[in-house]
């Protein structure tokens, strides 16, 4: 078992956590064509190497964060440090009603809601 | 399937007339005793070849999916300019890592059919590859521990009988009956209510299988070479770096041996498969897991059939030899490294002691991991790719070795014939983009 360097918690166990998976930037689904979102939700890079992984600790403060691991070696590096505001992607207004409709306008019947994503750029 | 059909018909007459033909020198009764009595050496099984510059086929990784398609390309479609290259040894990966059980008792059509084949190839191995595969089908049963699990055993079975696959939901006593040892009254934690029963299942020699497919094809002129490591696949013309990716075409691999070329390079190495589909430029749906197994010391015989848990997550089976083998599912982190973790073992040695409170005192003797390649629907994915010339035959997870045989023979026809073969048709790259995924969540004998 890994012990995983959690920012807010310290070194815990990683049955304490839970690896959400690689940390791509999701594409806007407003915009994104077929092959662009079956990308995002579904390809993945898996390399040998060192890469950088969303991680959410479940049993601890309950905050997702980014790490970067070697996957050949299972090491950590770069630990964010508590207040780093690594990975926490901001919220962003997703529109989900029909074309056209300004966010947030609710007028034919285009839902409009705000989510935290969990992505985005460090 | 009729050319194989025939010439397994052919090895099993020359083995009968008691002379080979065109078959390498065969093992037999007879063959053992002269041997033992003389100390004459028993001819290599495959030989070593110098790298040509070029070739029809490349299939990347000798394990039993890369050695079963060179076999079938060359005795179902007479292809064997064909190079099986493996940075290790034969059947140094997943094949020669699983716990050998094989079945077909799947949920989703497309599954059932495909592993169904796969158990008929695996039934006449032995004959057609004239090597002793150690095929025990001694059944195969599936736990239930809750009320809901019992229901999903009663879907798969009524999905098998409409398939024609031998599968049925038994009680507590019947289990009792097959597997004496299992604990069936209700005071563990999880009791036994019933399980899915499905008689032709069984475990097999999995070194022997891919020992069997590589001296086959060897002898039908395929080139196995070991210790030979794919650093490039070279690929002219596509959108990428390079000339790789999309719209692109396959010219040849870069070895640790020097450049290869060939029009097909076959991707056969599952937990690498991601790292060997890059280098052609194509991204694929899965992440690298490693799945624990271990062995006890060998005891008598007293566990006749393979038993499977999914709500304990373990499945073990009884060797000839007397070991248990045991398995789990896999670990949670991907990773490609294969180290063994304790709590792997201590998890593993509840849920047993759960199931059979008599095995106690067995210790175990070893444990180790093999890495799988896990795609979001736990199916395969098999077929072309978006590069011309690289094919794929990866993400078989953490059921490989059960679809061996089959993926051969449905991959060697894929690249003879250059289309896509009606039993592989579901499992295609392009699912992911169309949305159209094949969730077989009878995939793992254990839950994911």
């Amino acid at each position: 078992m890994l012990l995983v360097p959690c920012p807010h918690c310290g070194p815990r166990n990683q049955s304490d956590l839970r690896l959400v998976g690689e940390s791509h930037s999701r594409p806007n689904p407003n915009t994104a064509t077929r092959e662009e979102w079956g990308s995002y939700l579904y390809l993945r890079d898996n390399p040998a190497d060192w890469l950088t992984e969303t991680w959410y600790c479940r049993a601890g403060c309950r905050q997702f964060f980014k790490l970067e691991r070697n996957t050949a070696t299972n090491e950590f590096r770069n630990p964010p440090m508590p207040g780093d505001k690594i990975g926490i992607a901001p919220y962003t207004t997703i529109d989900v009603g029909s074309s056209g409709n300004q966010a947030g306008a609710n007028a034919d019947g285009g839902a409009t809601f705000t989510r935290r994503m969990d992505g985005g750029e460090k | 399937m009729t050319a194989s059909n025939a010439n397994g018909a052919r090895a099993r007459l020359g083995g009968l007339l008691g002379r080979g033909g065109d078959r390498p020198p065969r093992y037999s009764a007879g063959a053992l005793a002269r041997k033992g009595l003389t100390g004459e050496a028993w001819p290599r099984v495959w030989q070593d070849h110098d790298l040509k510059k070029t070739y029809d086929v490349i299939i990347i990784g000798a394990g039993v999916h890369g050695l079963a398609t060179a076999y079938y390309l060359a005795t179902n479609h007479g292809i064997t300019n064909v190079a099986v290259l493996d940075k290790g040894y034969v059947g140094g990966g997943g094949s020669g890592r699983n716990t050998a059980i094989v079945r077909s008792n799947y949920l989703t059509p497309e599954g059932v059919a495909f592993y169904d084949r796969s158990l008929d190839l695996y039934n006449s191995m032995a004959a057609d590859l004239n090597i002793n595969v150690m095929f025990s089908e001694r059944g195969h049963m599936t736990l239930a521990h809750t009320d809901s699990a019992l229901r999903t055993m009663h879907w798969r079975a009524e999905v098998n009988k409409l398939q024609g696959i031998n599968s049925s939901v038994i009680g507590p006593d019947e289990v009792k009956g097959l597997a004496p040892s299992l604990d069936t009254t209700s005071h563990p934690r999880y009791p036994i209510l019933g399980a899915l029963y499905h008689p032709p299942g069984g475990i097999i020699r999995h070194d022997a299988v891919n020992w069997g497919y590589a001296r086959g094809a060897d002898h039908l002129g395929v080139e196995i070479h070991q210790k030979t490591e794919v650093y490039d696949i070279l690929v002219q013309g596509g959108e990428l770096a390079e000339g790789k990716g999309a719209g692109g075409k396959v010219t040849g691999v870069r070895t640790n041996r020097g450049d290869i070329s060939a029009p097909i390079v076959v991707n056969c190495t599952a937990g690498w498969g991601s790292l060997i589909s890059a280098m052609a430029g194509v991204r694929l749906p899965i992440t690298t897991h490693p799945l624990e197994a271990a062995v006890t010391e060998p005891v008598k015989v007293f566990l006749p059939t393979v038993v499977v848990s999914g709500s304990l997550h373990v499945y073990v089976s009884q060797t000839d030899r007397g070991e248990l083998v045991f398995g789990a599912s896999v670990d949670p982190l991907n990773t490609y490294s294969m180290r063994g973790s304790l709590s792997f073992t201590e998890e593993l040695a509840g849920h047993i002691l759960e199931l059979m409170p008599s095995v106690s005192k067995m210790r175990l003797l070893r444990q180790w991991a093999g890495l799988c390649d896990m795609t979001p629907d736990y199916s395969p994915i098999m077929g072309f790719t978006p590069v011309e010339g690289h094919l794929t035959d990866v993400g078989w997870g953490t059921y490989g070795f059960k679809a061996g045989p089959v993926s051969g023979e449905t991959m060697a026809e894929c690249i003879a014939t250059n289309t896509t073969p009606k039993l592989i048709e579901p499992f295609k790259l392009e699912r992911f983009n169309d949305g159209t995924l094949v969730g077989e969540k009878g995939a793992a004998a254990v839950g994911h």
